[in-house]
């Protein structure tokens, strides 16, 4: 088990990726603390903590700092997403997508990197629209461009005690991915169209961007820091263009 | 005139893109060499634009030796150079050949390799007097991210990247600029080429509704044209660009700016 005695928190833990690098984490033998602004979770195993608490509220940091006073992983993984063009977008839409995913990745960083054990490890959930653009999505893309420069400040300024680095996961099989593929016209068709363009011919699962989290929260991944993991199923590296599809 | 006093010589001058870099030139006051196979090139016709033709297959190292002997003897200078000869091998790796494979370098990145190899010490010559001398390589959006078929293409294009950086970093100190343009899709004959071929992919569409269809991925909806291309050589060839160097500009309507777009 490659994380055999050390300390983990994950935020944004109840569902989809978070969830999955939570129960990663334990299958590789760490302890595990989760945190999300609801309730705790059901069939979240009851040896995991969890915390309520929102990230993107500077006082509610506290709660996670006394719950994971020394951790050895801290992983930023808690988002949202607002559908909009940055004209249509709202003060109160960019609160919301700034606060949590610009704001709450700071707030744990600044409040955690203090605490964390020598040799310690930040993950942080960037995003390919961090780097090309999905329509619709302005205030989500740029923000993930925030946790990618984060990033790679946090490797140059608190290694060599630390390393930071960031997975940018593609179109990830969660519930938000089905609901899109159910606003379409004829979804069956969506899907197939979607799918012919990964290179995998299928949709990521939350245990493929935990399998590289855990190996970046290893010791394995003793020399990688400020760097952007980008695990898509090869969508990125091929052109938009794909004249076997229209 | 942004290029007057100039000497340029151009590679693959005579093709769709290469053409309109020579127009381009010669309007802003350049002496322009335009080198190529044949002074047709991949054009039906050649119209006499006032350019200098020189017969240059950039994959031999006597025609590069031969064509900056003669822009020396007759020119005394030359300031900028543009390597944009290159060729296409629509195939996946399993279907290319070692000889495909082979003149696919030797074409898109030994040819920009010798060029520029025996431009130098013209070049050296123009940067030292003040003004910088610029050299202006093509590499392309595929060198970033693939399109299908088209593997050894996309790997010289990805060679002409890091020979751009590596071309920069040593001969900045003499005064000498090297970039690189990365077209996407440009309306030019290696375009249609690439739609007639093995490339079009079909479906039961006829070209026009595969082009139209090409067309709306982009986010500016059009394909990109020749003189959009030389309009940036144009900067980059020019003292306005004096700072610029060691850089791929991608020239492409917003297409890698974007995720893929999914009919959703």
């Amino acid at each position: 088990m490659r994380l055999m005695g050390k300390t983990a928190l994950v935020t944004g833990g109840r569902q989809g990726i978070g969830r999955g690098i939570v129960d990663a984490f334990m299958a590789e033998g760490a302890s595990v603390t989760a945190c999300g602004r609801g309730p705790r979770p059901d069939g979240l195993p009851e040896d995991c903590g969890w915390v309520q608490a929102d990230v993107s509220d500077q006082g509610q940091i506290q709660a996670l700092t006394s719950a994971c006073p020394a951790p050895d992983i801290l992983v930023n993984n808690a988002g949202v997403q607002v559908e909009k063009t940055v004209a249509d977008s709202t003060d109160a839409d960019w609160n919301l997508v700034i606060g949590v995913n610009c704001r709450g990745a700071f707030n744990t960083c600044r409040a955690f990197i203090p605490l964390m054990t020598n040799g310690g490890s930040i993950i942080n959930i960037g995003s390919i629209s961090g780097h090309v653009a999905d329509p619709s999505m302005a205030l989500y893309n740029a923000s993930k461009a925030f946790v990618h420069g984060l990033t790679r400040s946090i490797a140059v300024d608190h290694g060599p005690g630390l390393r930071c680095n960031a997975i940018c996961p593609g179109w990830i099989e969660t519930g938000m991915l089905e609901a899109g593929f159910g606003l379409s016209d004829d979804p069956a068709a969506a899907r197939r169209d979607a799918l012919s363009r990964h290179a995998t011919r299928r949709f990521g699962q939350p245990a493929d961007i935990a399998a590289m989290a855990v190996w970046l929260a290893s010791d394995e991944a003793g020399f990688a820091t400020g760097q952007l993991f980008t695990i898509d199923g090869g969508m990125t590296a091929a052109s938009p263009i794909n004249t076997g599809l229209f | 005139m942004m290029l007057e006093g100039k000497t340029a010589l151009v590679t693959g001058a005579r093709g769709g893109i290469g053409r309109a870099i020579v127009a381009r030139f010669l309007r802003e006051g350049a002496r322009v060499y335009a080198a190529d196979l044949t002074p047709r090139g991949s054009l039906d016709a050649h119209d006499d634009d006032g350019s200098i033709f020189i017969k240059q297959d950039v994959t031999q190292e006597v025609d590069a030796i031969a064509a900056m002997d003669r822009v020396n003897a007759e020119s005394g200078q030359l300031d900028i150079l543009v390597n944009a000869a290159g060729i296409e091998i629509e195939k996946t790796i399993e279907d290319t050949t070692l000889e495909e494979w082979n003149r696919s370098f030797a074409v898109n990145a030994t040819g920009t390799f010798l060029t520029s190899k025996y431009a130098l010490p013209l070049l050296r010559r123009a940067g030292k007097s003040g003004a910088s001398a610029s050299v202006i390589n093509f590499g392309s959006y595929d060198g970033f991210i693939a399109d299908p078929g088209l593997a050894a293409y996309c790997a010289t294009k990805g060679a002409v990247h890091a020979l751009t950086r590596a071309m920069a970093c040593d001969h900045g100190p003499e005064g000498i600029r090297v970039n690189a343009i990365c077209p996407g899709y440009i309306d030019t004959p290696m375009l249609q080429s690439f739609f007639t071929g093995d490339g079009s992919g079909g479906g039961g569409k006829s070209i026009d509704q595969l082009q139209q269809a090409v067309r709306d991925v982009h986010p500016m909806r059009t394909y990109g044209t020749p003189k959009d291309i030389a309009n940036l050589v144009n900067w980059l060839a020019s003292d306005e660009a004096r700072y610029a160097s060691g850089q791929l500009w991608v020239l492409d309507g917003g297409l890698s700016a974007q995720v893929q777009q999914m009919k959703l």
